[in-house]
């Protein structure tokens, strides 16, 4: 959570290169304020950043965003977003869910995301993290994604399979402990 | 959040080299279902054995499906037939294994373990009950799997009953000469049998253990096969150093998706987690062979000088991977050299660089001994003990399980070639040198004493 009331939600975008982040952080404390956190992600030699951060008193939007183009070493071009930000407005109780992550490896053609991302809203499936990659001819789709537990795996798998087969993918749809598990030291508690 | 590289590392592993789990094995104590009726015993047997294990099957499927990692085997093995027999006869030996091969079957688990004796030291009434009973047992049911603990590190070898195990292996096979000796495949001879082993045939369970436990048994040589391929093509200057910690950091790997699979198995049974047991168990097919492992390792013909070191590497560096990954690892644990199941090891043979000593020598370094050994029918009985005697005495001297499965098969000679069928696999007849000049050493009999080594209280 912010520290203050007075929070945006900064997004950046720009042709990667060193120090973007150190001038986009110098406009922020140039207003006296404070990154409460902040993401990023290069791809295909661009960069996007976006930032939580809180100021000490209420300041434009607009203005905000003008501070970060215009930031000390912002000697290119930078794509500047400013929202204020606003508690998310989810259900009260939100529906328990398990992460699983969904892969898929096949030709590559048109539609492959959207095939794949629309069977996942049309299940309420939220995608929290993306990857796809082109390499030759062949695609590589990645989501971690959170299903709900009412859900029976093995009819989504299937469904999975069975949509995969029509666009001559492979397709996986796994509990996330397995990777957990057999990447990282600490052992994952079965879910 | 899981890094790309993570995921897609996992996703070769599990899917293009074929990981699988190969045993999940429910461990059932059967003690309380000892009767002075052997109706009685084979009731309750089946009753427990029903209300314990009716869901595995089900369960396996759904955690294996959830993960994407598929549970090839569902196993039980219950505590010694021996405790249930004593005071029975061979008739009641033979219902029992019935009743158990029954239950199993209604079950859906393919093998059941723990026909077994523990005769390391003597020979108690029940114990003897379930040897002479094997070749009925092992002919008369399809599914029930029996062990023989004839040796440990603490008692010494019970030489008379290896005497006596080297004729019942030929009873076993004349009991099941029209399937070539078959019966022999599921006798697992041992020395320091483990109470916790939940890969066939051996698999039982031992004094100390709680009432039902959940044991699993992964496997891999295919993966283990595949990091290494994958190494040796992108470095170009590796030591064996190098390469044994690439076989360790693939077993810890795999000793993982072991544990969270019989973990969650385990907490759907309402039973407790046992052990995770990673053995490099071949199979007859291509590329899941340990075999290749060791050619991948610099030996050209599996055999050949430097072989033993090679397994012994490879052993050790699968046992430290898995002992890392959990804080629960038991079994056998290390790697599997089974002839018959091992397309790489049996080629070996027919091509005449494996020979029955330098497989020996092989044994003393991994984690099991002279495994699914086809030898000649008209072997001499106290040459089979003797046989398995050598293998004992390596087992007790080295403080490590051996366990032997040889077969006899009747009518064949060395050379010919026995197939046995799906994952037991197909193998040439070894031949067996100065057969029959061992007779008078077995017919001492009595017992080797313990090893200077068992005391170290």
């Amino acid at each position: 959570m912010p520290q203050s009331q007075h929070a945006y939600v900064l997004d950046v975008m720009a042709e990667d290169h060193p120090g973007i982040v150190a001038s986009v952080s110098q406009a922020v404390e140039s207003l006296g304020g404070n990154i409460d956190s902040c993401s990023q992600t290069v791809l295909g030699g661009y960069f996007t950043l976006i930032m939580i951060v809180s100021l000490p008193e209420h300041i434009p939007p607009n203005e905000l965003a003008e501070r970060v183009r215009t930031a000390e070493g912002a000697n290119r071009p930078y794509q500047v977003l400013v929202h204020p930000w606003k508690p998310h407005a989810g259900s009260a109780v939100p529906e328990p869910t398990d992460r699983f992550v969904i892969t898929a490896f096949g030709q590559d053609q048109p539609g492959i995301v959207r095939r794949f991302s629309q069977y996942l809203a049309s299940k309420d499936i939220n995608i929290v993290d993306l990857y796809g990659h082109r390499e030759a001819e062949e695609f590589v789709l990645i989501g971690q994604v959170e299903v709900p537990k009412r859900w029976d795996i093995r009819m989504m798998q299937a469904d999975l399979e069975d949509l995969g087969r029509d666009l001559g993918f492979t397709v996986k749809l796994q509990h996330e402990n397995v990777f957990v598990a057999t990447n990282q030291l600490r052992f994952a508690r079965s879910a | 959040m899981l890094r790309t590289e993570e995921i897609l590392s996992t996703i070769d592993m599990l899917h293009a080299e074929h990981l699988d789990v190969r045993s999940v094995t429910l461990a059932l104590n059967l003690d309380d279902c000892a009767a002075p009726s052997i109706d009685h015993v084979c009731r309750k047997v089946r009753q427990k054995i029903l209300a314990r294990a009716s869901r595995l099957v089900e369960i396996c499927d759904r955690v294996g499906a959830k993960y994407g990692i598929p549970v090839i085997n569902k196993r039980l093995a219950i505590s010694p037939a021996a405790t249930l027999l004593a005071g029975h006869g061979r008739g009641a030996a033979v219902r029992l294994a019935q009743s158990l091969d029954t239950a199993a079957g209604e079950c859906g688990v393919d093998f059941v373990g723990g026909f077994t004796a523990l005769v390391h030291k003597g020979t108690g009434a029940g114990d003897d009950v379930v040897i002479r009973a094997l070749p009925e047992v092992l002919s008369q049911t399809s599914r029930v799997c029996a062990s023989v603990n004839v040796a440990s590190r603490k008692a010494g070898i019970n030489m008379d009953a290896v005497h006596l195990m080297g004729h019942t292996l030929l009873d076993i096979a004349a009991a099941t000469a029209d399937r070539q000796g078959f019966g022999c495949a599921k006798l697992c001879i041992f020395a320091n049998i483990p109470e916790d082993n939940p890969f066939m045939a051996g698999a039982y369970m031992g004094a100390g253990e709680p009432e039902a436990t959940v044991n699993i048994g992964v496997s891999g040589p295919g993966v283990v096969g595949s990091a290494l391929r994958r190494r040796l093509a992108t470095d170009a200057k590796l030591t064996l150093g190098d390469l044994a910690e690439e076989i360790k950091i693939t077993s810890f790997r795999v000793t993982r998706v072991g544990e969270l699979i019989g973990r969650e198995v385990a907490a759907e049974l309402g039973l407790a987690f046992g052990i995770v047991d990673l053995s490099l168990a071949p199979t007859p097919t291509v590329g899941d062979s340990v075999g290749e492992i060791l050619k991948l390792l610099g030996i050209g013909q599996v055999g050949a000088p430097g072989s033993t070191a090679a397994v012994a590497m490879l052993n050790d560096a699968v046992k430290k991977g898995g002992l890392f990954a959990s804080s629960s690892v038991g079994g056998l644990s290390g790697a599997f050299i089974p002839v018959s199941e091992d397309a790489t090891l049996a080629e070996a043979v027919a091509g005449g660089h494996l020979v029955l000593e330098k497989l020996e020598a092989m044994t003393s370094v991994c984690s099991v001994g002279l495994d699914m050994i086809a030898l000649p029918g008209d072997t001499p009985p106290e040459t089979l003990a003797a046989l398995i005697a050598d293998e004992m005495a390596i087992g007790v001297i080295n403080d490590k399980t051996m366990a032997v499965r040889l077969i006899p098969v009747p009518g064949a000679k060395a050379g010919d070639v026995v197939d046995f069928g799906g994952l037991f696999g197909k193998a040439p007849v070894m031949a067996v040198r100065n057969a029959g000049a061992s007779k008078a050493f077995v017919h001492f009999g009595g017992r080797i004493p313990a090893p200077l080594q068992s005391l170290g209280n």
